[in-house]
């Protein structure tokens, strides 16, 4: 294997073996999952690394293309918070994603995915509403929906403020033994 | 290097390993050379498992249907090699080997007068070889059957010669056989153990933190979605799978509430009712059970017939078990309707019930077939008076047991796969697709019920362990009959099955089945002690022919030890070593338990604690504003 590759140099290849999960096989993988999407844009070799892919492209990938919570996952893992992602993010998201990501690393992106879509950092109800609605394809009645959530901060909310910060969520998901293997996209 | 897990975006995660290679230059050669090294590793940890996932055919399969119940009882079968590899070893390979060498017969403690004796050579008639012409089509029902040549084979206990090689090596064949089938239950039960224990650490982060109750709505919201699932038909599905999940939920505390509201006369008159449909539901167990009696006394005594009606004859247990096992779980599911419990117990009361039936009917069987062998356990009765077994009937009781469970499993198989065939298939081909006749369409494709499919594997399983001891090739038939069960469900599941909209919580299943295995696992050693201490071997063939029974090989082989083995083993089964190591077990298990309460309590604490400080922290921030607006001080609060 090693340094029959051109796209990047070996000191490159070593960052990204040290900042993701991936190992140079499934770098270089990846990097082809990515110009495949948009391979006029991509140039074959690692010289333009501000390239960014808009979210329609990423969007459209088999992996994510029927999740509901796709715009999300981009617009968390994306560096201009719209969903357009550069190689670093896209890499960056598959890493988080896999199967060797810790759960403290998981939990804090899957809390990003959830809270804010009113951006403040807390998952408020209508956080949880919105997320309900997406799990549950809008069958859930409104009644319905609201007793869920009034259930679900019961349950997670420690500090009683009414809504779920990061260490609430944190230590819920302690007791989720299935989030690792749920919060797991394998590509 | 723990760069990877912190939470920054690519680019700052980037620049800060841009620094820490600057910082790196001065570095000592040990320090380089361990580098090196881990790189090194971790390169060759990457080949090995690109290598291993290679190998691993079953685990992309096992992902694919991705139900944890299925993959964690399939997954029971990847110790199977291992345990054929024991058998095999031990017992099969050296009696072929020494089948042919002039091996002494074991030098047996009641004499070799007892072999002389003219009437005990009655007892020793034993030719299960068909006489004369036999027609063509007796091959195939000695197969399905397991006699003719099948039940003189290495698959049958009778088969094994009690020959103990003393020239060249020194093999005792009898004695290898006990033990082999020792080793197996007690790898058996190592297995389970083991698995049940892996799996309660994972529960017992549940348990130690609160409980199972205290989280369940938003362990669905939270960590309900898989994201791993690709497809719009599969998304959908899992939508609906959480909105029913949630549904149920709902309606099971609507319930819990409804149920707390009762009156006094409901209350009472909702108890009578269940009790009665208690008592009707073991009515009709107990008329299954009855019904397997009757029909193995029945084959047992017919067991003369030729042709198609003598095999329907013999297969007459196992039909009417499986038949049983089919009707009274609907008959029962009925019942359930009217009993109107929440539905997860509901859930949990249909398979306690299949569960008993199945064990049970296995337990009744056996029963039957004890009270043919051992006449009632009456050893003064008529025809067991002369062996100390029904002779007349029997002249190798053991194989003709292993036969009923070789007969068992292989029936098993033949009805899933004629299930799969002639009713899954055209159900959903034909049927479902083709008509547009309302009730056709909603009977609908087969649901895959991950539950009474696990079942069948627990039974499957504790068929084969009763039947070990007596047909010691039965668990590598079963192997086979696994594989085969295993690729014919995955084809029926990916094209005739829907996924069932019920599941079943996967940590309590998987831990429900493992202790149902459990039980299962104590009938068949139950079953297996039993015969080896107390029934008497038959005397025309096996490796015990000559015992009274099958255990007095062990203490006969202990007198030929030398002396200080001897004491040895004497004293771990005295009671002076027993009863120390029982009581500091038991010392042993008191402290874990109450360690575990101890750091249950502990967590408690600290949730509570939690709690508070959150709400002074809300009381200190109010006071702040409060005295802020007082004395109109700005905050520097956002």
């Amino acid at each position: 294997m090693g340094n029959k590759q051109s796209i990047f140099t070996a000191q490159q290849l070593d960052a990204y073996q040290d900042c993701t999960y991936f190992t140079r096989k499934e770098i270089l993988r990846l990097f082809y999952r990515y110009r495949d999407l948009a391979p006029q844009l991509v140039p074959l070799d690692y010289t333009r690394p501000d390239v960014k892919l808009p979210y329609e492209l990423i969007g459209s990938m088999p992996e994510l293309k029927d999740n509901p919570f796709r715009q999300r996952i981009a617009e968390v893992f994306s560096e201009d918070g719209q969903g357009n992602m550069t190689l670093d993010d896209f890499l960056d998201m598959f890493s988080v994603l896999s199967e060797m990501a810790p759960r403290d690393l998981k939990a804090y992106y899957a809390f990003k995915i959830y809270a804010d879509f009113n951006n403040d950092d807390f998952i408020c109800k209508s956080d949880l509403e919105k997320t309900l609605n997406k799990l549950t394809r809008n069958e859930l009645t409104e009644d319905e929906v609201r007793m869920v959530c009034e259930k679900v901060i019961d349950e997670a909310d420690l500090d009683n403020d009414g809504r779920l910060s990061l260490e609430d969520f944190q230590h819920m998901i302690v007791r989720a033994p299935e989030f690792l293997s749920t919060f797991h996209i394998r590509i | 290097q723990d760069l990877r897990s912190r939470p920054l975006p690519m680019s700052q995660r980037r620049a800060l390993w841009q620094e820490q290679q600057k910082k790196v230059p001065v570095v000592s050669k040990g320090e380089s050379w361990r580098r090196k090294n881990a790189k090194l590793l971790r390169e060759g940890k990457e080949a090995l498992k690109e290598i291993l996932y290679f190998f691993s055919p079953w685990r992309k399969a096992l992902q694919l249907i991705g139900g944890e119940s299925w993959t964690r009882s399939a997954g029971q079968s990847s110790f199977l090699p291992f345990r054929h590899a024991l058998i095999a070893g031990f017992v099969l390979v050296p009696s072929i080997v020494f089948r042919g060498s002039e091996g002494t017969g074991f030098p047996n403690l009641t004499g070799n007068t007892r072999a002389q004796d003219p009437v005990l050579l009655e007892c020793m008639n034993y030719n299960p070889n068909p006489q004369g012409l036999v027609p063509f089509y007796t091959y195939i029902l000695d197969v399905l059957l397991g006699t003719g040549f099948v039940e003189l084979s290495y698959l049958f206990y009778g088969f094994y010669e009690n020959t103990v090689v003393e020239d060249r090596n020194f093999y005792n064949i009898p004695l290898a056989y006990l033990l082999t089938a020792a080793f197996y239950f007690a790898f058996c039960l190592i297995c389970i153990v083991v698995r049940s224990v892996w799996l309660g650490y994972a529960a017992r982060v549940a348990v130690a933190t609160g409980g199972q109750t205290g989280g369940e709505y938003s362990m669905i919201a939270f960590a309900g979605w898989d994201y791993g699932s690709l497809g719009d038909k599969e998304t959908k599905l899992k939508q609906k799978n959480i909105l029913y999940r949630l549904q149920v939920d709902l309606e099971e505390e609507r319930l819990k509430n409804q149920a707390a509201a009762l009156t006094l006369k409901q209350k009472v008159f909702l108890y009578s009712l269940r009790v009665l449909l208690l008592f009707l539901a073991l009515g009709l167990i107990a008329a299954a059970l009855f019904g397997i009696f009757q029909a193995t006394q029945f084959s047992q005594k017919m067991s003369g017939r030729e042709g198609i009606v003598g095999l329907l004859i013999q297969y007459l247990p196992s039909i009417v078990i499986t038949a049983g096992n089919f009707v009274v779980p609907l008959l029962c599911d009925q019942i359930a309707l009217l009993e109107r419990y929440s539905p997860s117990v509901t859930i949990i009361l249909a398979l306690m019930r299949a569960v008993v039936l199945r064990l049970v009917g296995l337990g009744v069987l056996l029963f039957t077939l004890w009270t043919q062998v051992t006449c009632g356990g009456n050893p003064e009765e008529d025809d067991c008076r002369l062996c100390q077994y029904n002779y007349k009937l029997y002249q190798c009781w053991e194989t003709r047991v292993g036969q009923e469970m070789y007969k068992l499993t292989v029936f098993d198989l033949l009805i899933a796969v004629a299930t799969l065939v002639l009713v899954e298939f055209p159900r959903s081909r034909m049927v479902v697709d083709h008509s547009s006749n309302a009730l056709v369409q909603k009977l609908g494709r087969q649901e895959f019920v991950i539950p009474s499919n696990v079942l069948v594997l627990v039974y499957g399983q504790t068929v084969v362990w009763t039947g070990a001891l007596f047909c010691p090739l039965l668990p590598l038939i079963n192997t086979v009959k696994f594989i085969i069960l295993f690729y014919c469900k995955k084809i029926t599941l990916f094209h005739n099955c829907r996924p069932a909209l019920r599941t079943f919580r996967s940590t309590t299943s998987t831990f429900f089945f493992l202790v149902v295995l459990l039980f299962g696992w104590g009938l068949a050693t139950t079953v297996m002690v039993y015969s080896v201490t107390a029934i008497h071997p038959s005397m025309s063939c096996g490796p015990f022919r000559f015992f009274d029974n099958m255990w007095l090989i062990v203490p006969a082989t202990l007198y030929s030890l030398s002396d200080t083995s001897r004491d040895f083993l004497f004293f771990i089964g005295s009671q002076a070593f027993s009863i120390p190591l029982f009581i500091l077990l038991c010392v042993v298990l008191c402290y874990f338990i109450a360690l575990a309460s101890v750091y249950g309590k502990t967590v408690r604490l600290l949730r509570t604690q939690l709690k508070l400080e959150g709400r002074d922290k809300q009381f200190l921030v109010k006071q702040i504003d409060a005295l802020s607006k007082h004395l109109q001080i700005p905050t520097h609060r956002e």
